[in-house]
């Protein structure tokens, strides 16, 4: 690219709003010119800045917009709900997320074992990263991007990738995955017409400009996917066509 | 390792009595309600008081939630529709953050590793409370809250190309407040 690229263009670069040949074409340009390169780097800055200064924290206070929720409509019929609802905020209440994920993720990834079993109920952990009873994971943007998102088309619009694709033994498909605004990493495995959690893990995306989907797995996520995978990880191909089918269960073979 | 064998061990769906799929998102969705809050509301009961109306009102028309768009940008219309009636009415939210008041002990975060970081966060809190309202919205939809351009106008109710400008203006602005401060890298 040639001549001027202006705020607008850099922006829409960074949001990911960009084509993938306006990326190749201001990337280029920034590796060649390095006022170019420094500005990209200043709108990265602050761009980090501001999500730094507005974490989604839990609050005691979200206790009583729970009750609330779970008192209208359908769920009024169902004195349960609330008792569900308690316990899934409850786990965030601590004066420190922070502190609890990192308790958490100790007790979880000791010997690179699966949290499923600790997931009985809804967490929403650091970010905005949710997992529903029995593990199921319930963040929108997650499950999208597990649906629909190719391992070659990197992160979307907001920072969710997927990385390696393959069968577990029972013919479930299993992908591992990065949300890097909420901060974690994972693998997810097909059960029925969800994505069932098997392995999360504190994530930091990477600072520098270059954002790749796979090469930052955490070593947890990866010896999930170990212990877990049989035969090889699909190829392009294979991850395509397993897509499009809607991640049906493969017969074993 | 019996206890990590097969998924389907640990998984159960849809057994028992739970909450709907509306209830159970709008529930995730309180930690990023409310900061969305606290960037139309900077001081912190304001901010409560918002979210509350936000819920009772999404709740209240639930009916006209179509299934299968996203509820995040569905209720952040809502809210800042809220804010902007509200604003109209009162202005009681002029009352910028002082430095006593009692959003500064939980923004930023205290997880976050060190004391300048820290100090770089209250800055731009200050540089996005500097910003015109309408520069702000679009800033924490695309910026915070992660929605794309196309999303993020419209809950905003602007044409892509006004949010897109409104974007760039505010991170001008901000960009070189944070400069003016001598937050780097």
């Amino acid at each position: 690219m040639t001549g001027q690229v202006d705020d607008t263009a850099l922006m829409r670069l960074v949001d990911g709003e960009a084509t993938a040949r306006e990326r190749v074409d201001i990337e280029a340009a920034a590796a060649a010119d390095p006022a170019l390169a420094a500005r990209l780097s200043a709108l990265r800055m602050s761009d980090r800045r501001l999500r730094d200064a507005f974490p989604a924290a839990a609050d005691p206070r979200d206790v009583d917009l729970a009750r609330l929720i779970a008192a209208s409509s359908d769920a009024r019929k169902t004195p349960s709900a609330w008792s569900r609802i308690s316990g899934v905020l409850a786990p965030a209440f601590a004066p420190r997320p922070i502190a609890v994920w990192g308790a958490l993720a100790a007790a979880a990834f000791v010997a690179g074992v699966v949290v499923a079993p600790m997931l009985d109920q809804q967490r929403t952990y650091p970010g905005t990263f949710t997992v529903a009873d029995g593990g199921r994971i319930a963040d929108v943007e997650a499950v999208q991007a597990l649906d629909r998102r190719l391992a070659a088309e990197g992160p979307d619009a907001r920072g969710y990738a997927v990385g390696l694709t393959f069968r577990d033994a029972d013919g479930h498909w299993c992908r591992t995955f990065s949300a890097a605004r909420s901060g974690v990493a994972g693998l997810a495995c097909r059960q029925d017409d969800d994505w069932g959690l098997v392995a999360l893990s504190p994530f930091v995306g990477p600072k520098s400009e270059v954002r790749t989907a796979a090469a930052d797995t955490p070593q947890v996520v990866l010896d999930a996917v170990d212990a877990r995978l049989s035969g090889e990880t699909a190829d392009a191909a294979a991850e395509k066509q397993a897509r499009d089918a809607g991640w049906r269960q493969a017969p074993v073979g | 390792m019996d206890e990590t064998k097969g998924a389907r061990r640990f998984i159960h769906y849809g057994r028992g009595t739970r909450l709907d799929g509306f209830q159970t998102e709008l529930v995730a969705l309180l930690p990023r309600l409310r900061r969305f809050a606290r960037v139309l509301r900077p001081a912190d009961a304001d901010a409560q008081d918002l979210l509350q109306q936000t819920v009772e009102r999404a709740l209240s028309q639930r009916g006209k939630y179509r299934p299968g768009t996203r509820l995040d940008s569905w209720t952040f219309t809502i809210m800042r529709r809220i804010a902007i009636d509200e604003g109209r009415r009162g202005q009681r939210w002029a009352r910028v953050v002082a430095p006593e008041d009692d959003t500064t002990a939980q923004v930023p975060d205290p997880g976050l590793a060190s004391e300048a970081l820290r100090t770089d966060a209250l800055l731009a809190r200050d540089a996005i409370f500097a910003l015109p309202s309408e520069q702000r919205e679009a800033v924490a939809l695309v910026l915070i809250e992660g929605l794309s351009y196309a999303e993020a106008a419209e809950v905003l109710g602007v044409p892509a190309g006004t949010l897109t400008s409104r974007l760039v203006r505010g991170r001008q602005a901000l960009i070189e407040r944070l400069a003016a401060e001598g937050v780097t890298g």
